[in-house]
């Protein structure tokens, strides 16, 4: 057992934060169930818009002090306790995710608010509940120091997405939650496996602990890949994406956009953690060259079937499928050839990126696309006619989104696709800059099919079943405003995601 | 220098703001009025700000630089003046028009970025302001909703993204070669000649400049793009905007550097679309395809100067060739401005109107003292006793006959009421835009530095540029007169081709469809996640 | 061959045989209790890797055990919201079979075309 005076793990001064952020959550999802019916929408409206203040310190904090924030829970340090980190990846990501999640909260303020007089219902008290539980069950996964933790973290996300998809409770709904569930839990148990290896051999499961004795044994190499197909099952990478088109096209909007984009971010998050900072030197180049090929075959598949979609929601959730191959391709441009090593600079920065991006502007048209259906009653995109001059607000939001999944600058996407490019020209290979471009042109291209469906004229005069609530356009449009002026990052703070990275060397990505 | 800065400024950002405006219906109702206004500070910047100054927004780290060269002032300031004719016409064309709205956002995006791309000094800016544009233009060209302008604009909008993709490439490559921080576009071209990947970075250049200036074979949106979109567009997407992409050359192709391969294949597409164009705009019928052959062939010449410039490694080409372009900016635009007054004036007072066209339209064949001459007497320069001279003067040939098979069609498009007359507010935007393109260019060459006065109007060269003229006028009479069953040629000639790739593709896509379904399947799905597992234990053990 | 490695290999016939209904069985239900013989017999590698890493004298090595604990309460809650879910689905169609692996693929073909 490592002397724990070597480590430099102690509770840092504003570590309670850390703290805060997962209890806060958790306190909210009790008290709902204590008090019941509309208090569990009224406590997240309080609660969520406090997360993005709690994520927005922290964020400050990694970055005006330039190392991470710890934790080390009831002061039993590891390997025996559990310690909660930040580093400059956690920070950003939980800001966006508290960002994404407030949105949410108000667009969903329309469909699941209970007004005063009229009855509570079970699925509003529902959906906020969930809310929370997923809200905090990221945070976990940013801040958890452990692989057990970030294990449980995992099931938590999952026991509270796999209900939001079945939230109307119609039959195709419910069929897509069980599909979602049982594969999710095939993953998990992978996971599990893998972890039991790792404490095996190592006697640990923190991460700072294994990455410093990490070594390159049989054990280690089989228990990293079960882990990790365990967590491409639920991040849904090709071919692992059976559940996600009829689970995310299938949702109530609200719950679309969180699913597709935050929950599937945290299985990903965990896979860049377990490669990046557990074993960094122990990917290797076939099996980089592997996680690369799946995403590329993400993004051709997804986007060639999404062009092909009738139906709104189902497009932009095979999109989501082609955006999730994305940030697989770091993976093989992170990895330095000479060391070995992957790299916490430069294709990471970019993955994350696309990562931040992605999750914004998806939440918008998940969001468009949900107030489209509402109005329509349909989301067929054969017959969305004049749309766009009843709901010009909600088109511009989605083409905002598109704009930014397209990559054109000053998105984040562009940004994303300029440092992976980059990067590809870095290490020389060209194959996986054939496949960004053509990710973008595929994008362009159905993105070009939606909005030019919805800009034609109806052929008959367009009668909206219902109003849509200014408010749910605008949460929308502001996602996708973020998305859009992501970009512009670059121009400030951007080595944020480099901090407390133990390779973290600050060359930047221009 | 703080004024100059602002003024710099505020040729992208009045417009960019005006867009912003936007966003209040009641401004945007008011937009038509002002459009004419947006483009004024870009023309004072031309004016009062000093060559090669410049400015920066963002961090020391990364920023965005903008920056006033000559080429980049000289097609902005004509730019400029086309933008504020076309904006005035606008104006009028729009009135009594549905969807003011999309039009005027449109137009507001297009015309920032057409301003921002001439000043933009780095890569990224460049590469931002370009796919503004692109989007902008892009919804000009669907504005009618016809399914040809559908058709022209996804044409458009698909090759301008494959392009950008091209060229996103490019610019990419170009960062990894040069030292240190910088995306100065300047910086690039330096690195460029002894970078290691000069070869493959040229030809995504070449390729990506190509499709956004209509080279052959990626000519076929032309036709397309401007036959769709509404008059006033139609002249400024001519006009102004596809210069951009000459500006792209200019910048980025290394023509102090004699690559004498590169230079002779630039040359010779350049000279190819040149007379391609001709050929089959002179079986068109409609004059806005005429038109759109023109730009066609104009662009390959412009091209083929850029081309030539790198053969020999003249530097001079870079002027040359936005002094050619500069002229092409302010005929093309009059031009398909005089389409639609034309067509909106009856017989009675036809010959009023028909004549300042004439005389511009010939004026592009290189009529001794039009502009056009002008800008043929500086080309020539650069072309020399070669081929290419020759080819040039084919062109010259042809170019006047495609003109006066134009001013043909033309004449045949006016109003069928003999008493109508075109609305003021059309008529003096044109007239304005035709007498400046007769006027500038001579303004121009006095500024361009080895340009002196005499010479272009010594009697050799008058002759030089007059022969050519009266040739193609022989021939077009000819023409006329013998040959009546001109071949019918698709508008977009080789775009018939595409619609087998198209299909090709919509078969490809079943096939990947059918694929996903199967692979979707829960035993399908969960197998391939056990040989997913063995693969990556297999690879990374065996790492 | 000692304990650990019959355990080991017990867990190791749990996990294949779970693995084989969870890809073959189309029952939702079977799925289920396919799923559970699965983290059964993970349960068990956690219990070999609790007794080998005893080697310090103790009699087992407390933490995987936790662990365990932990992931059986994960797995229990797994099943059971499982479950629920199998009788909300009988309740509305009036049977549990998990037939959506074709009706999938025909709702991207355009059901609504």
């Amino acid at each position: 057992m490592p002397d724990a005076n070597l480590l430099p793990d102690a509770t840092t001064t504003d570590g309670v934060f850390l703290v805060l952020a997962i209890v806060l959550p958790a306190a909210g999802v009790l008290l709902s169930f204590v008090l019941g019916g509309r208090y569990a929408e009224r406590i997240a409206l309080v609660l969520l818009p406090s997360g993005f203040i709690l994520a927005t310190i922290i964020l400050v904090d990694v970055w005006q002090s330039g190392h991470r924030l710890v934790y080390i829970v009831g002061d039993w340090k590891p390997p025996l306790g559990i310690a909660l980190r930040a580093d400059g990846l956690s920070a950003a990501m939980m800001v966006v995710m508290a960002i994404v999640f407030c949105a949410v909260a108000i667009f969903a303020y329309a469909d699941f608010g209970t007004r005063a007089g009229s009855a509570e219902a079970r699925a509003p008290f529902a959906f906020w509940i969930l809310l929370m539980a997923i809200w905090g069950a990221m945070n976990l996964i940013f801040l958890g120091g452990d692989l057990f933790t970030l294990y449980v973290a995992l099931e938590l996300l999952t026991f509270a997405a796999v209900p939001l998809v079945c939230l109307d409770g119609r039959a195709e709904t419910l069929q897509a939650a069980l599909r979602y569930l049982i594969f999710a839990l095939l993953g998990s148990i992978l996971y599990l496996v893998g972890t039991a290896l790792l404490y095996g051999s190592y006697a640990t499961l923190d991460i700072v602990l294994l990455s410093r004795q990490i070594r390159a044994e049989p054990a280690t190499l089989v228990a990293a890949a079960l882990m990790t197909i365990g967590l491409f099952a639920k991040t849904a990478l090709f071919p692992l994406h059976l559940w996600l088109p009829p689970a995310h096209a299938g949702a109530p909007a609200a719950a679309s956009a969180v699913l597709s984009a935050v929950v599937v971010k945290g299985s990903f998050f965990l896979v860049v953690r377990l490669w990046f900072d557990v074993m960094p030197g122990m990917l290797g180049g076939a099996g980089a060259q592997l996680f690369g090929a799946l995403g590329a075959a993400a993004i051709i598949f997804g986007s060639v079937v999404a062009l092909q979609q009738q139906r709104l929601k189902l497009l932009i959730a095979y999109s989501t499928v082609a955006q999730i191959g994305y940030l697989f391709l770091i993976f093989p441009l992170a990895l330095d050839a000479a060391s070995g090593q992957l790299q916490g600079s430069g294709a990471l920065t970019g993955g994350i990126i696309q990562a931040i991006s992605h999750a914004t502007a998806k939440a918008a048209m998940f969001m468009a696309a949900g107030l489209i259906y509402a109005a329509l009653g349909h989301d067929r995109i054969a017959e969305l006619g004049g749309i766009a001059r009843a709901l010009p607000m909600t088109i511009f939001a989605f083409a905002l989104g598109g704009v930014s999944l397209i990559g054109l600058p000053p998105s984040g996407g562009f940004l994303a696709k300029w440092i992976l490019l980059e990067a590809t020209v870095a290490t020389g290979q060209w194959w996986w800059a054939l496949v960004i471009l053509a990710g973008g042109l595929f994008t362009s291209c159905y993105m070009f099919i939606v909005l030019s469906r919805a800009v034609a004229p109806s052929g008959a005069p367009l009668k909206l079943k219902t109003a849509v609530p200014k408010y749910q356009e605008a949460a929308a449009l502001a996602l996708a405003l973020t998305s859009l002026l992501l970009g512009l990052v670059a121009l400030g703070p951007i080595d944020i995601i480099e901090v407390g990275r133990p390779d973290s060397i600050m060359v930047g990505s221009r | 220098m703080i004024g100059q800065t602002t003024l710099l400024a505020s040729a992208f950002v009045v417009p960019f703001g005006m867009l912003l405006l936007c966003l209040w219906p009641q401004i945007l109702n008011r937009m038509p009025s002002l459009l004419a206004f947006a483009p004024i500070p870009a023309l004072a910047a031309v004016l009062l700000v000093a060559t090669d100054s410049s400015f920066a927004i963002g961090s020391a780290r990364f920023h965005l630089t903008f920056a006033m060269d000559r080429p980049g002032a000289m097609l902005l300031g004509v730019s400029a003046l086309l933008w504020i004719a076309a904006g005035a016409y606008a104006s009028q064309y729009l009135q009594n028009r549905p969807n003011h709205g999309r039009f005027v956002v449109c137009w507001l995006m297009t015309l920032t970025g057409c301003v921002g791309v001439f000043l933009a000094a780095d890569m990224v800016g460049f590469y931002f302001l370009l796919a503004l544009l692109t989007l902008g233009a892009c919804g000009l060209v669907i504005y009618h909703e016809t399914p040809s302008a559908w058709r022209a604009g996804a044409v458009y909008i698909g090759l301008a993204l494959l392009a950008e993709a091209f060229l996103l490439m490019a610019f990419v490559l170009l960062a990894s070669e040069i030292p240190g921080n910088s995306l100065l576009i300047r910086d690039a071209a330096a690195a460029l000649p002894t970078s290691p990947q000069r070869d493959l970075i040229l030809a995504l250049l070449i390729a990506g400049f190509g499709m956004k200036a209509g080279l052959v074979p990626f000519h076929f949106w032309m036709p397309l793009a401007y036959s769709a979109a509404p008059t006033p567009a139609a002249a400024v997407l001519s006009g102004a905007v596809v210069k951009a992409s000459i500006l792209g050359m200019i910048r980025f192709l290394p023509l102090g550097t004699a690559l004498p391969d590169w230079g002779t294949a630039i040359a010779a597409a350049g000279l190819f679309a040149a007379l391609y164009g001709v050929v089959i705009g002179i079986t068109q019928r409609s004059p806005r395809l005429v038109l759109a052959y023109s730009s066609v062939s104009q662009m390959g010449f412009i091209i083929a100067i850029i081309g030539m410039g790198m053969l020999t490694g003249d530097g001079r080409a870079a002027l040359a060739a936005a002094f050619y372009a500069a002229h092409h900016v302010l005929v093309k635009g009059a031009l398909f401005l005089s389409v639609g007054v034309i067509a909106a004036t009856g017989s009675r007072r036809l010959w009023p109107m028909l004549l300042p066209a004439a005389i511009i339209a010939v004026g592009l064949g290189g009529l001794p003292l039009t502009g056009g001459a002008l800008a043929k007497f500086v080309a020539d320069e650069l072309l020399g006793d070669s081929t290419a001279s020759t080819i040039a003067t084919l062109s010259a040939i042809g170019t006047t006959l495609l003109m006066l098979q134009f001013l043909r069609h033309l004449a045949s498009t006016a109003s069928q009421d003999p008493q109508a007359t075109a609305n003021a507010g059309l008529v003096w935007p044109w007239l304005a835009t035709a007498a400046v393109s007769l006027v500038v260019p001579w303004t121009l060459y006095l500024t361009v530095p080895r340009g002196t006065l005499p010479d272009p109007l010594s009697a050799a060269v008058l002759w030089k540029a007059l022969w050519p003229v009266l040739l193609g006028g022989a021939l077009a009479m000819a023409l006329w007169r013998w040959w009546r069953s001109m071949p019918q040629i698709p508008k977009g000639d080789i775009i018939v081709a595409l619609d087998g790739g198209v299909r090709a593709a919509v078969t490809w896509g079943k096939a990947l469809q059918r694929t996903d379904s199967v692979l979707r399947q829960w035993p399908a799905a969960t197998v391939s996640l056990l040989i997913l597992t063995v693969a990556l234990g297999a690879a990374v053990l065996a790492r | 061959m000692n304990a650990a490695t019959l355990f080991g290999l017990c867990g190791a016939a749990l996990v294949g045989l779970g693995l084989y209904g969870l890809v073959t069985n189309p029952e939702p239900l079977r799925k289920i209790l396919a799923f559970n013989l699965l983290g059964s017999g993970v349960f068990l590698v956690f219990g070999v890797v609790a007794k080998r890493a005893a080697a310090s004298g103790l009699g087992g090595d407390p933490v995987p055990q936790a662990m365990v604990i932990t992931a059986i309460v994960v797995a229990f809650a797994a099943t059971a919201m499982a479950i629920a879910l199998v009788l909300r689905l009988l309740q509305e169609t009036g049977r549990s079979t998990l037939s959506s692996d074709t009706s999938a693929a025909t709702d991207t073909a355009g059901a609504d075309s």
